[in-house]
């Protein structure tokens, strides 16, 4: 079976089973059931409860054994010393498993009740997602964990050893425009770890990019195999728990693993072309790089700065600069055709561009589609910036600037292809 | 595992050893294809003279004595030997020297002195997470205070190991800076690959090594030559890369 096969039963499951609702009160389960329901889940939800014959309006059965059929994915959220009778008395009808519960290897004499929970998932067939963690999130298959999450599937699959934070990639990513293929969280990993997801996602149609937030990893060695094996055929972006001193001591309980020496991470990244992130925001800037561009087959060095505003255009030469990017003079046949363009007082044509917005305006602000084409026509560049200062441009309130900025960069990307990536910051 | 390591920790392990002595360690280096400097070994009270006439002088001398990791911390090593009579004098020198401090050594490692060149630090270590690491650095201050090194997990591809060298701070030294001569790159890429690659000592060794460090390899514009070696046995049980 194909890895994208083995995991569909988690990423698009057909039947959830749920242990750990209540008829008296709203627990976890109980929350996980309305989430489900409101996402518009449209398979069966099975809720199972030792005594009750209904919970949250569904039919509940007394184990996991007792349900007919298979269940694809068991949402588990009872307490920690019952998790693994839940997976062993399972009748070894269920695919994936994911523990939510605390009280494992994160605290201290929790190891034994982890490996206990690990043996019995393997001596029934189940893979176990967990423990302490807090759910998948699946938008096309309508599954997620927690609530106002948006139901438009994307291209960015997720692997998140913490539960809570998993939540702010959500949602913290889709309030910026971030979509997801999906996301899991991981919590211990006892069993299932990243890097069978990783392995998932890179052979997944829909996931461009790959994301991770560890902490730690068990299983380092299969990690780099996978990692370098796949060769950055997908970027992969991660963001380290972890890496300072301070932040091991922090991790280490937290996921009950020892989280290893940045050293280890760092060479990692170099050696696999993985991107090393150091803060959520920080990654998340790179995810929704990846999701708005195209990969280029070759390293992108050569960048054209394009905007109003000269202290923006300074201050992004430097910062481009430091990352490593040469932001060039012109060659002689590019600044000639730049020069006959004809732009309006004000305006410098070295790189960077600096087009001031009382410029811009004129013939509605259409002379940014004859620099940015005319750069594109040069070859000069292997991406463009075209940086926008919005409280300047929203002042020109008769003509529709910024409209035509953004329409010229799309017909410029049209006409010349993935060649150059266009990329149009609104700040 | 090659016969020479094997054999090399099976030895180590039978006598309860913690770390490879010197000789021994260099006849790994040397069984892996690493240039270790041309060496006679004489147990302590045999003919000093006599048995150093085939090196050519210069000579390095070092003590072997079991617990004696760092041999220049305990005053261990002489250098600059001439000829064979100042070799037996140091070695009686050295014998003197080292009973003061309660060491009692059993053999004397004279070596023929590496050509000039820029000092290199070729490390490995066994981290908890992933396995067997190489670390390259450069020599003295760099290393010591600086803490100008490259790591990569094991195995490296020839790409890491120049990607490697490429990112110490100091990689200009490497080049022939401030009016040095430039060292051999591929050689210690060379190196870097029996030391970290796919054969090599660290994926070879990784259930039984704690720690190499290789320090210094002497790297002239011809060749790196590894002046001293240790080899440090782990412990408890490892990481196995070959599952």
């Amino acid at each position: 079976m194909s890895t994208r096969e083995e995991f569909r039963p988690l990423f698009h499951p057909t039947r959830i089973a749920v242990i750990g609702a209540s008829t008296t009160s709203v627990s976890g389960g109980n929350r996980f059931i309305r989430n489900l329901k409101n996402f518009g889940y449209a398979g069966a939800i099975v809720p199972i409860h030792p005594k009750a014959e209904e919970i949250e309006g569904l039919r509940a059965y007394p184990s996991l054994a007792d349900v007919p059929g298979e269940i694809d994915y068991a949402y588990v959220a009872v307490a920690a010393a019952n998790a693994p009778g839940v997976v062993r008395n399972s009748g070894g009808k269920v695919r994936f498993a994911q523990v939510m519960s605390s009280g494992f290897s994160e605290v201290v004499g929790g190891g034994d009740l982890e490996a206990d929970l690990v043996a019995a998932a393997r001596e029934v067939g189940t893979r176990v997602i967990g423990p302490n963690c807090l759910g998948t999130y699946s938008p096309e298959a309508r599954l997620t964990f927690t609530d106002k999450t948006t139901s438009e599937p994307g291209s960015i699959g997720v692997v998140c050893q913490s539960g809570g934070l998993g939540i702010d990639i959500i949602k913290r990513g889709q309030n910026r425009g971030l979509r997801y293929s999906g996301l899991v969280t991981i919590g211990n990993a006892s069993d299932l770890g990243a890097s069978e997801l990783i392995e998932y996602f890179l052979e997944d149609d829909k996931t461009r990019t790959i994301g991770l937030y560890l902490e730690s990893t068990r299983e380092g060695r299969r990690l780099f195999d996978v990692l370098r094996r796949a060769n950055a055929r997908k970027p992969v972006v991660l963001l380290k728990g972890g890496r300072t001193s301070q932040g091991q001591r922090a991790a280490a309980s937290h996921t009950g693993a020892l989280a290893g020496s940045h050293s280890a991470w760092e060479a990692l990244c170099r050696q696999t072309g993985t991107v090393l992130t150091d803060t959520l925001d920080e990654f998340l800037d790179v995810l929704m790089a990846m999701q708005c561009m195209d990969l280029r087959p070759s390293a992108t060095s050569r960048v054209v700065l394009f905007g109003n505003g000269g202290g923006t255009s300074v201050l992004g030469t430097d910062a481009f600069d430091r990352a490593g990017f040469s932001v060039g003079a012109f060659a002689d046949g590019t600044l000639a055709k730049l020069e006959a363009l004809g732009l309006p007082a004000g305006s410098s044509i070295a790189n960077p561009i600096d087009v001031p917005a009382g410029a811009l305006q004129q013939n509605e602000g259409r002379v940014a589609e004859n620099i940015i084409s005319t750069i594109a026509a040069s070859g000069a560049a292997d991406a463009v910036i075209i940086h926008v200062n919005m409280t300047v441009i929203l002042g020109f309130r008769h003509v529709d600037m910024l409209g035509n900025i953004i329409q010229a960069a799309l017909r410029v990307r049209a006409e010349h292809g993935p060649g150059m990536h266009i990329v149009l910051v609104l700040k | 595992m090659s016969e020479t390591l094997s054999e090399a920790l099976h030895k180590a392990r039978a006598t309860g050893v913690e770390a490879l002595d010197e000789p021994l360690g260099k006849s790994v280096l040397k069984s892996a294809g690493i240039n270790v400097p041309r060496s006679v070994v004489v147990k302590a009270g045999d003919d000093v003279a006599a048995a150093v006439s085939d090196l050519r002088a210069p000579l390095a001398l070092k003590v072997v004595a079991t617990g004696v990791v760092h041999k220049s911390d305990v005053g261990g090593v002489k250098l600059n030997i001439q000829d064979a009579a100042a070799a037996a004098d140091a070695a009686s020198d050295l014998h003197e020297a080292m009973r003061k401090r309660g060491i009692e050594p059993e053999a004397w490692l004279f070596e023929e002195m590496a050509p000039r060149g820029v000092e290199v630090v070729v490390g490995g270590t066994m981290d908890p997470e992933f396995g067997p690491m190489i670390m390259v650095g450069l020599g003295g201050i760099f290393v010591e205070v600086l803490k100008d090194v490259a790591f990569r997990i094991c195995p490296i591809r020839e790409r890491d190991a120049r990607e490697m060298l490429s990112e110490l701070n100091g990689a200009a030294v490497l080049k022939g800076a401030r009016g040095g001569e430039p060292a051999n790159i591929d050689a210690i890429v060379d190196v870097l690959l029996r030391v970290g690659g796919d054969e090599g000592l660290l994926m070879q060794g990784a259930g039984e090594l704690a720690e190499i460090d290789v320090n210094p390899l002497i790297v002239s514009k011809h060749a790196a030559v590894a002046v001293d070696a240790r080899f440090i046995l782990r412990k408890e049980k490892a990481i196995n890369v070959h599952a």
